[in-house]
């Protein structure tokens, strides 16, 4: 049994564990059009209660990634941020952060999420580098990651399919040294 | 369909490759035990043992994301593995390779296992993008994969550790629009 990850607070966000309550809210915000055209995982049928609890809960290999739920400083959750493929030996992580209120869009949420769970990564995980992966044409979201540190390392062609079309996605990292300094 | 694929055999002009047996694991513990070999792949820190190469081949079976090849010489001495990982629902895969026998190395059996892998993905599964990691100074590898066609898309940094080291990794991809199909001799 794996302990959950801690509660992290931010300036205007707190990250905290999933909850049994956050499933039905999780279904909703992935078969949100606005929302499942900016997901890596946009080709999965529609989400259902019972997939989301495969893919978050039973499936859910906590021993190498965490999963948060952003919710607001009066408690109301937006969406979640999730640290994947955490590898102890090469000391890096992959981020993935999806706001699945889009009335929360575009007013700083997802950046103070990304922060501080950056400095968890950097400074409790003790990890160097964190990644992600973004379509090419998510200014919004490339415009928040630059915003946090990551920086751009390359533009891989057509890495995945939106709604049968290929996309490419642009590969960023922030490693632990750059962002210390900041 | 996935169960079906890791059964293929294909025969390049220089090497097979086939389904790996568990009886080819202690050679793979034997080389993987030398760091001129292991220190390319990212999986491994130390030398594994035969317990855990047995593992690792048993999680690769199992896997119906995975395709898993012994590469042989066409004469059917044992050289090394090459893996494809797929992503189905981006038609993508990721692939990897590595000649463990370095009395085998530079004659051209890892670039001929490239292409049979490569022509695999797009001509029999269909796929519409490979992709690899290569560590940015393991030179003869990146050497090979741009011979075949693959091109540099980016530079991660730090991004793997290697005896005590940060390095980064070149990563690489070939998309089918790109790729002229091998002239198969199998076909019936």
């Amino acid at each position: 049994m794996i302990a959950p990850p801690p509660v992290l607070q931010g300036e205007k966000t707190r990250l905290r564990p999933l909850l049994e309550d956050d499933l039905p809210r999780l279904v909703h915000w992935f078969n949100t059009p606005d929302v499942r055209y900016w997901l890596h995982a946009s080709e999965r049928p529609d989400a259902t209660l019972e997939t989301i609890t495969q893919r978050f809960v039973t499936n859910w290999d906590a021993e190498a990634s965490i999963f948060w739920i952003i919710e607001t400083l009066d408690e109301k959750p937006i969406g979640n941020l999730r640290l994947l493929d955490i590898d102890p030996h090469h000391r890096r992580c992959e981020l993935a952060i999806s706001v699945g209120d889009v009335d929360h869009l575009g007013r700083g949420y997802g950046t103070d999420a990304i922060r501080r769970s950056l400095a968890f990564a950097f400074g409790d995980l003790g990890l160097r580098r964190v990644d992600l992966l973004t379509d090419a044409d998510n200014e919004r979201g490339l415009r928040c990651y630059e915003k946090c540190g990551f920086v751009r390392e390359g533009l891989l062609r057509k890495r995945r399919l939106r709604f049968g079309q290929p996309v490419d996605m642009v590969m960023m990292s922030v490693l632990r040294e750059d962002w210390m300094e900041a | 369909m996935p169960a079906v694929i890791s059964e293929s055999i294909l025969e390049g002009e220089k090497v097979r490759l086939r389904p790996v047996e568990e009886s080819d694991l202690p050679h793979f513990v034997r080389w993987l035990a030398d760091r001129e070999i292991a220190r390319w792949l990212e999986r491994l820190e130390k030398a594994p043992t035969l317990e855990q190469e047995y593992e690792w081949w048993h999680d690769k079976r199992a896997d119906p994301e995975s395709v898993l090849w012994a590469i042989d010489t066409l004469d059917g001495r044992l050289v090394g593995t090459t893996e494809l990982r797929l992503t189905l629902r981006a038609d993508r895969a990721e692939m990897g390779i590595a000649i463990q026998d370095k009395t085998q190395w530079s004659k051209g059996l890892g670039t001929d296992a490239v292409r049979l892998v490569v022509d695999y993905a797009f001509e029999e599964l269909d796929l519409n993008r490979v992709e690899l990691t290569a560590d940015e100074d393991n030179a003869r590898a990146v050497r090979c994969y741009e011979k075949v066609g693959f091109v540099r898309e980016g530079l991660l940094r730090q991004h793997r550790l290697v005896d005590g080291r940060f390095g980064n990794s070149v990563i690489m991809s070939i998309l089918r629009d790109e790729w002229e199909p091998l002239e198969r001799g199998d076909d019936e």
